[in-house]
């Protein structure tokens, strides 16, 4: 279970990103952040796994305490919480199976990972990894040849060798065309039904009703909405997006 | 009433402005104007002043009253275009003058210009094999009581010399048989400390005979007049040589004298640009990371490097590497070692700053991956930052070694070893055979190392 409680996050330039957000993730949710550019779900999403840290609050898993944790603690908590990003964020140079293995250097050999030898089970398990989201054979060629929707299937692969037991996912759609995008969160529904516990922030509101389990709405860095899909209606919409706002159906695209 | 007040103003602008040019004009407060009419003026002045042509003034009193026009036609002014095309007349012909343009002397000096390019068209690089048939005898000079017999045989060839010694400039009758039948031979004169003294008309032309048909030869020598010149005391009678030398192709070609010493020189310019290349990457590494500026943020010591290390890579960089050699030729000697110093200092500045522009150009999304998956800091470094700056490193170094081959040509000039300091030596004994081979070779070289590292970077990047 993670538990955030009086989350606030204020940039070094002033910019507040997070403004007292308080919320509690089930094991085995499928959790959606919603809102709009600079809502705040990235931030809250990098908090989370500490890749920002936060101004005040706390961040509980599993009644460890993340936002307290030492260095070395921090290392072993990110490696049980895998997260796919927005632009993919492969080495675009190295090989396929070099991105998908570098998703186990927090379990691996220090010293042998800078060398870059890996375990043969380690090999096989990226393998594996790369069959599960079908691009095996693609192992071998430079990550920046395959396309977009390869790319964030990569990144999966990455994420699956940490044996994550939450996923955080930074819009992992929002780069892609929405038949592709749907090929990737069923990855992630997948994933959900076999345990993992998934936070993601997404931009269309038809994936939101498909997918999440149960959504939190961010506006200017504050939480306007915690609830089910079914429950953001018209004025709700508007309410996280603004008066302006208009629906945009990724289907209908 | 106006025109009556303003005739005086105009009278005042004009003579203010007639005696310091754009005063006129900032007293109508266009001091912009005026600031540069009087720099245009005060440029022009010192610029004749310091030629110290007469006749240019002419352009400077035009300047002048088209100043007094201007600060009357104020505020539109006179035409500028009059202004800069005076100013700029002025400076192309002082230029000209200066620089002492003379097309003509391209076309006047024919006969200088075909001394070098004739030889050019024939570059040493390459010479016919030939086979060398050669003979000696030692005649005494000064002449002793008792000189010993000028006769010898070497290697089938026998040589005699009547008489058996001989004073400077006197006759000697060389007689031989045992050469090559009907063919051209030399006679070369040598002195006990090995100076060859040639021995045809004048004595600075080659004495060639030729051969019977059964290979014997006789002809009548002086001794040179300079044969005892560097002799430590010109009494003592010491063995002098005559040579006999026969040569004759004999098929191929093979590397010339001078041919050799252009592949020599070639290669030490290689090894030179190569070694400086390495150990300037070398040392540009940590000073790239330290260059920059996105790891270098955050503490004021860190910035305070970043500022120190950027400033001292712009000024070593922006010292021509000739510069430096001709410093390290003094500290340490001729020879390519202070060449390769100079470039490979040059090469650390230069490299240090395309360095840290790579490292600034970083996409921080896989770091960001890597370090959410666990990864400590060193691994973060091995899997996101590493694979994202290695191949553009190794294509800005192949591209450094390119330049380096080049500089290093230049670099041999000063002393800094390599085929440039053949080239020079060759220039200033006017061999222009040899220099024409060394920039064919050099040009050869260019060319490969040129088209193999485009296709290398290619693929790197």
């Amino acid at each position: 279970m993670l538990r955030v409680e009086h989350l606030t996050k204020v940039y070094p330039n002033g910019t507040v990103a997070l403004r007292d957000i308080s919320f509690e993730v089930s094991d085995g949710e499928f959790l959606v952040v919603i809102g709009l550019s600079g809502s705040g779900k990235s931030t809250l999403l990098r908090c989370i796994n500490r890749l920002i840290e936060p101004t005040s609050g706390k961040i509980y898993w599993n009644d460890i305490d993340i936002t307290n944790a030492s260095p070395s603690e921090v290392r072993r908590i990110r490696r049980q919480i895998g997260m796919i990003f927005q632009q993919f964020n492969l080495v675009k140079r190295s090989s396929v199976l070099t991105n998908v293995l570098s998703g186990r250097l927090g379990y691996a050999n220090p010293w042998l990972s800078l060398l870059g030898v890996w375990p043969a089970e380690d090999r096989q398990k990226a393998l594996r990894a790369l069959e599960r989201v079908g691009i095996a054979d693609k192992a071998n060629q430079r990550a920046d040849t395959l396309s977009g929707g390869q790319q964030q299937r990569v990144g999966i692969a990455r994420a699956l060798m940490q044996d994550p037991r939450l996923l955080l996912a930074d819009e992992p759609v929002a780069s892609l065309d929405p038949v592709l995008a749907h090929s990737i969160l069923q990855y992630l529904e997948q994933l959900n039904k076999e345990g993992v516990t998934i936070i993601c922030s997404l931009h269309f509101l038809d994936l939101v009703h498909r997918y999440a389990t149960r959504v939190i709405g961010l506006k200017d860095g504050v939480k306007v909405f915690d609830g089910l899909p079914t429950e953001i209606d018209r004025a709700r919409f508007k309410e996280i997006y603004g008066e302006e706002a208009q629906e945009v159906r990724a289907a209908s695209l | 009433m106006d025109k009556a007040e303003q005739q005086p103003t105009k009278i005042v602008i004009a003579l203010l402005s007639l005696l310091l040019p754009g005063l006129g004009q900032v007293l109508q407060r266009d001091w912009k104007r005026g600031l540069s009419v009087f720099l245009a003026i005060a440029t022009a002045l010192a610029t004749v002043t310091w030629y110290g042509k007469r006749g240019w003034y002419i352009a400077v009193i035009f300047l002048w009253l088209w100043n007094v026009w201007d600060a009357l036609k104020m505020p539109r002014g006179a035409p500028v275009v009059l202004a800069v095309l005076l100013w700029l007349g002025m400076a192309y012909g002082i230029g000209w003058q200066v620089t002492q343009v003379n097309p003509m002397a391209l076309f006047t000096n024919t006969e200088r210009a075909q001394s070098i390019i004739r030889p050019m068209l024939q570059p040493d690089f390459f010479t016919a094999r030939k086979e060398k048939h050669e003979g000696w005898v030692e005649v005494q000079v000064p002449c002793s009581a008792t000189p010993p017999r000028a006769e010898k045989t070497v290697e089938e060839i026998h040589i005699r010399v009547q008489p058996d010694c001989g004073n400077l400039n006197e006759t000697l009758i060389v007689t031989a048989d045992g050469l090559w039948p009907s063919a051209p031979t030399e006679i070369t004169w040598m002195t006990p400390i090995g100076d060859v003294k040639l021995l045809g008309p004048g004595n600075n032309q080659m004495l060639v005979v030729e051969t019977d048909n059964e290979g014997r030869l006789s002809a009548v020598i002086q001794v040179p007049g300079s044969a005892l010149a560097a002799a430590p005391d010109p009494t003592l009678p010491l063995p002098h040589r005559v040579y006999l030398t026969q040569t004759r192709p004999i098929g191929g070609m093979t590397l010339s004298t001078n041919g050799q010493y252009v592949i020599r020189g070639i290669y030490e310019t290689l090894a030179l640009a190569l070694l400086s290349t390495l150990i300037g990457a070398i040392m540009a590494i940590p000073l790239g990371f330290m260059a920059a500026r996105n790891l270098m943020g955050g503490h004021p010591l860190l910035v305070g490097v970043y500022v120190v290390v950027r400033t001292v890579l712009n000024i070593v960089r922006s010292i021509e590497s000739l510069i430096l050699a001709i410093i390290f030729v003094i500290i340490v000697g001729l020879g390519p070692f202070p060449g390769m110093l100079a470039l490979a200092i040059h090469t650390t500045a230069a490299l240090g700053k395309l360095y840290s522009e790579v490292i600034e150009a970083i996409d921080p999304g896989p770091i960001e991956a890597i370090r959410a998956t666990g990864a400590n800091n060193l691994q973060v470094i091995r899997y996101a930052v590493i694979p994202q700056i290695i191949p553009p490193f190794t294509a800005l170094t192949i591209y450094r070694w390119d330049i380096n081959v080049r500089s290093s040509t230049i670099i041999g000039f000063v002393g800094g070893g390599g085929i440039g300091f053949f080239l020079y030596q060759w220039i200033l004994i006017g061999d222009f055979r040899a220099v024409s081979a060394s920039f064919i070779a050099i040009a050869a070289v260019v060319m490969i190392l040129d088209f193999f590292s485009a296709k290398l970077r290619e693929r790197l990047v």
